[in-house]
């Protein structure tokens, strides 16, 4: 715990230190914490939004990212902190006077009402004319390709289409702030990867100030601006896709994000070792550590190639596997089994192939052993 | 909710409201069961245990105590040992007519227990079963016995098919599964649901107001004929005990499969 | 796992028992109704309609029905109004307290019906709790009638109903979903909105079947009319009773019986139909 909440204060205040975009932010939380009696989902978090950007909260279930949201939109009261749109503190105003758009995981479409008629809902309640309200949820379902399902029962829709109606009742309110929560997740894979293209485009069209709760990373990676990772109730890390992936803040996100191999790592006399080879690394905290090294970083040689100035693990090809638009390769090597990505066009290694294993010190990441 | 707190507090103030009004006449009658006075004064102008003495030497009260036990006992093993079979017909058959089979099993509770007492009036005066043990067992069997086999036939389809799946991949003969695997799991739901059988036996009043006589009469029917007469706390007294086992049967029942389960459609 | 069809053969027992004190008794009852009373009072076996026809030339019968029918529907809307709340209440709550709420709702349904008329007699009678508080507030002079009445009746059979109408209410709420309101609240609708625009449309199948349920059981409720009605109180449930025990009036018990049961499938059909329509 208390070495939780010490990480959470080296990385936590990253967005306050960078007061222009604060400054600048549409939508911002600050100190943001949820307690359940000894357990806290979240601890203060501080988390800002520029306009028109599209952010997800990702991580594990249990990490406090939906618990985040319904603050955010007023379902849930905060212990702490503050939420503001535009400048406005929204914490006491209760949900149905935020102007936030909110797509529920369930969908949670209206069943005794059509289709039109879970679209204008919210149109309704702002006391728009019926004529104007039919026009709205007209265009709001063209625009999410459901024009002519109207007069539809909600339960005589597809998962898909239920989603995009889920989606369109949120738009049509033109909100200032788009929420979703775990939206993709009851679709399967398929409808899921064409969903994620649409409302990407959707909301870059409308520029929408959006969060998006997730703990699918490939939905985190192609759909947002930037990616906040969460865990235990704190962001670990927010950035860019590629920040996060090549740059991994901590030990956590460097294991979540990507596939990644983990080496426990020995100091002697002269430095670190993996197995008992000496291994170079940059940035290496104090005591025990791990190294944190992409399957794609890591090239295979034959144990005759010079490493010149990369890290060099002997090993034994134990297996190639086939994984459809790529090919693993397993090596047993002193520090343990790990895995290789062939390099595209590369002949695999024959199982049981005495191989050596080469990489760039720069590529690997080290971070303190957790259960140390 | 946030938005929702308010709206919610109100909600448990109105629940607990419509609890108090619940609970009201109960509480009322172990209050009064303790009072001192010979009419029903609310609140008692003194204590005294008098009631329950009295209740004690008070022999057409006693006798039908001592006779709904009788019955309710004869009913709750006849009805598990007549339901049970059926239940598990119903439950795992699956043969033509099935599911008339089950409207004709669940009708009863269907109609109303006045028509249905009435009715047994009529048919059981020639046989000369009025007013006697078996009568009135018979009698009330037309209620509990439907209601058991509509809670076991619920507890048996809810039982996981895989597990008597299981059992059968693993060399079990039928007969050997639904002894070894089947009875077990719905052991529980028996057990509720003879208990439930014998308290639906021991507070039926309305089939036993028709089917008692001078030579039988249940404890309820009992009850009925000395509130119409007097006003007095023994009654009270007497519900006060009734009350008391009733919660007993509740509270097993609760923990073996819970209440709104059992009693609920 | 579906066992073959001769399962059913274990069914035999039971269905026996029932075809004795349920189908035969049944049509005895039929059978019965049919029958003539003698000049002496003493039953004559017949077919013939005359009890039928008397039964219904009788102003008394249109009366009697008249009073069951606003009894039931007066009891059983109270009750819907004070269930419905603790219903919503219990189906909503995650409160660790929720089963025993539960078991406490119902478990009146358990206890002897007379010890909770009893229990009524000594909150509305003359010396009862309401009279002694408000008699010691000056409110009233004298106490006020509330048992042995109408009042008393209709107060003695709301209570009586609640336990089945909170189990009707909880059963069917089952499309409700705590989802729908939070999503109807971030589409912009404060809490009375959400309850008539959701909760309210979504539950209206649970309170017509706890409404049906209820009234069928207000029609043919017998003890709570009868102790809490102290005799003044003329119902067609009260009426059966005295013709078939007091009077030994069997045909005419058994045709008013079967009057009161079609008067009920009547009332379920058209209910029914007229439900189908509004869904």
């Amino acid at each position: 715990m208390e070495q939780s909440l010490a990480a959470r204060d080296h990385c936590g205040q990253r967005p306050l230190k960078q007061p222009s975009l604060a400054l600048m932010a549409h939508l911002v939380l600050t100190g943001l914490t949820k307690r359940y009696g000894q357990t806290v989902a979240v601890a203060s978090l501080d988390l800002a939004v520029e306009r028109g950007e599209s952010v997800a909260l990702l991580g594990p279930s249990g990490c406090g990212k939906t618990t985040t949201l319904r603050m955010l939109a007023g379902l849930i009261a905060p212990d702490a902190g503050r939420v503001t749109v535009a400048d406005q503190d929204l914490t006491q105003v209760p949900t149905h006077k935020r102007d936030m758009g909110y797509v529920f995981q369930s969908y949670a479409l209206f069943p005794h009402l059509d289709v039109a008629a879970n679209v204008a809902f919210g149109l309704a309640e702002r006391g728009i004319a019926r004529s104007e309200r039919d026009r709205r949820a007209r265009e709001a379902l063209a625009l999410v390709r459901l024009a002519g399902f109207e007069g539809r029962r909600p339960r005589e829709l597809s998962g898909g289409q239920q989603q995009r109606v889920a989606l369109a009742r949120a738009l049509v309110l033109r909100p200032q702030v788009l929420l979703l929560d775990e939206s993709l997740s009851n679709l399967d894979a398929r409808l899921r990867e064409s969903m994620r293209h649409e409302i990407r485009e959707i909301q870059r069209n409308l520029a929408i100030t959006t969060l998006f709760v997730t703990h699918d990373q490939t939905e985190a990676l192609t759909m947002c601006d930037r990616i906040a990772v969460m865990n235990r109730g704190r962001i670990e890390q927010i950035g860019t896709a590629r920040e996060i992936y090549d740059t991994p803040a901590t030990r956590f996100v460097a294991g979540f994000v990507g596939r990644i191999n983990t080496i426990p790592l020995a100091r002697d006399a002269t430095g670190l070792n993996a197995g008992g080879i000496a291994i170079r690394a940059h940035g290496v905290p104090d005591g025990p550590v791990d190294l944190f090294l992409r399957p794609q970083l890591v090239a295979l040689a034959a144990r005759s190639e010079p490493a010149g100035d990369a890290n060099r693990l002997e090993g034994v090809a134990a297996r190639t596997v086939f994984v459809g638009d790529r090919s693993e390769v397993l090596v047993d090597t002193a520090a343990g089994r790990l895995v290789v990505e062939l390099a595209p066009g590369a002949p695999a290694p024959a199982d049981g192939a005495e191989i050596a294993l080469l990489w760039a010190p720069e590529t690997g990441r080290v971070f303190a052993r957790e259960d140390a | 909710m946030n938005t929702g707190a308010g709206a919610s507090r109100s909600l448990a103030f109105a629940a607990a409201g419509v609890i108090g009004l619940l609970l009201a006449p109960v509480v009322v009658v172990v209050v009064i069961s303790f009072s001192a006075d010979s009419f029903i004064v609310f609140p008692p102008s003194g204590w005294s245990l008098r009631w329950y003495e009295r209740l004690l030497s008070h022999r057409p009260l006693m006798a039908g105590l001592q006779l709904s036990a009788t019955v309710a006992a004869f009913v709750a093993v006849l009805s598990l040992i007549l339901g049970l079979p059926a239940a598990l017909a119903l439950a795992r058959g699956n043969f033509p007519g099935r599911e008339a089979l089950r409207a004709f099993f669940l009708a009863p509770l269907l109609l109303p227990t006045l028509v249905l007492g009435l009715a047994l009036l009529l048919a059981f005066q020639p046989f000369g079963l009025i007013a006697t043990l078996p009568g009135l067992v018979l009698a009330h069997l037309t209620v509990t016995l439907p209601f058991v086999v509509r809670m076991m036939a619920t507890n048996f389809a809810t039982l996981p098919d895989d597990l008597e799946a299981a059992a059968a991949t693993l060399g079990a003969p039928p007969l050997r599964v639904f002894f070894r695997v089947t009875l077990p799991l719905a052991a529980p739901g028996l057990a509720a649901s003879g208990a439930l059988a014998f308290l639906l036996s021991f507070d039926e009043t309305v089939i036993s107001l028709f089917v008692s006589g001078p030579r039988a009469s249940t404890l309820p029917v009992e009850m009925v004929r000395y509130v119409e007469g007097r006003t007095d706390p023994m009654i009270a007294a007497l519900s006060t005990v009734l009350v008391c086992g009733t919660l007993a049967v509740a509270v097993a029942v609760e923990r073996m499969i819970g209440l709104t389960r059992a009693v609920g459609r | 796992m579906k066992a073959p069809a001769r399962i059913a053969w274990l069914a035999l027992p039971a269905g026996a028992v029932l075809a004795f004190v349920y189908v035969y008794p049944m049509l005895d009852l039929g059978r019965m109704s049919f029958n003539r009373t003698g000049p002496t009072g003493a039953m004559v076996p017949d077919w013939s309609l005359a009890i039928w026809r008397e039964l219904l030339a009788d102003p008394f019968t249109l009366e009697l029905t008249w009073n069951s029918i606003v009894l039931s529907a007066v009891a059983t809307t109270g009750a819907l109004l004070l269930a419905y709340p603790l219903a919503l209440f219990l189906f909503r709550t995650d409160s660790r307290w929720r089963g025993l709420i539960a078991a406490i709702a119902i478990t009146p349904m358990l206890v002897n019906g007379v010890a909770r008329v009893f229990g009524w007699l000594a909150i509305l009678g003359d010396r009862g709790l309401v009279n002694s508080i408000l008699l010691s507030a000056g409110l009233v002079d004298q106490p006020v009638r509330l048992v042995y009445n109408w009042t008393g009746v209709a107060i003695g059979l709301t209570e009586s109903l609640m336990p089945y109408m909170i189990l009707a209410l909880m059963a069917g709420f089952g499309r409700l979903d705590r989802t729908l309101e939070e999503a109807a609240a971030s589409l912009g609708a404060p809490p009375w909105r959400r309850f008539m625009r959701v909760t309210l449309p979504l539950s209206l199948p649970a309170i017509v079947l706890g409404w049906l349920l209820c009234f069928v059981l207000a029609m043919s409720a017998y003890i709570t009319p009868k102790l809490l009605g102290g005799g003044r109180v003329f119902l067609l449930a009260t009426e059966i009773f005295e013709l078939a025990v007091t009077n030994v009036n069997w045909p005419m018990a058994a045709a008013l019986a079967l009057y009161t049961l079609i008067l009920l499938l009547l009332f379920l059909a058209a209910y029914g139909a007229l439900a189908r329509r509004a869904a």
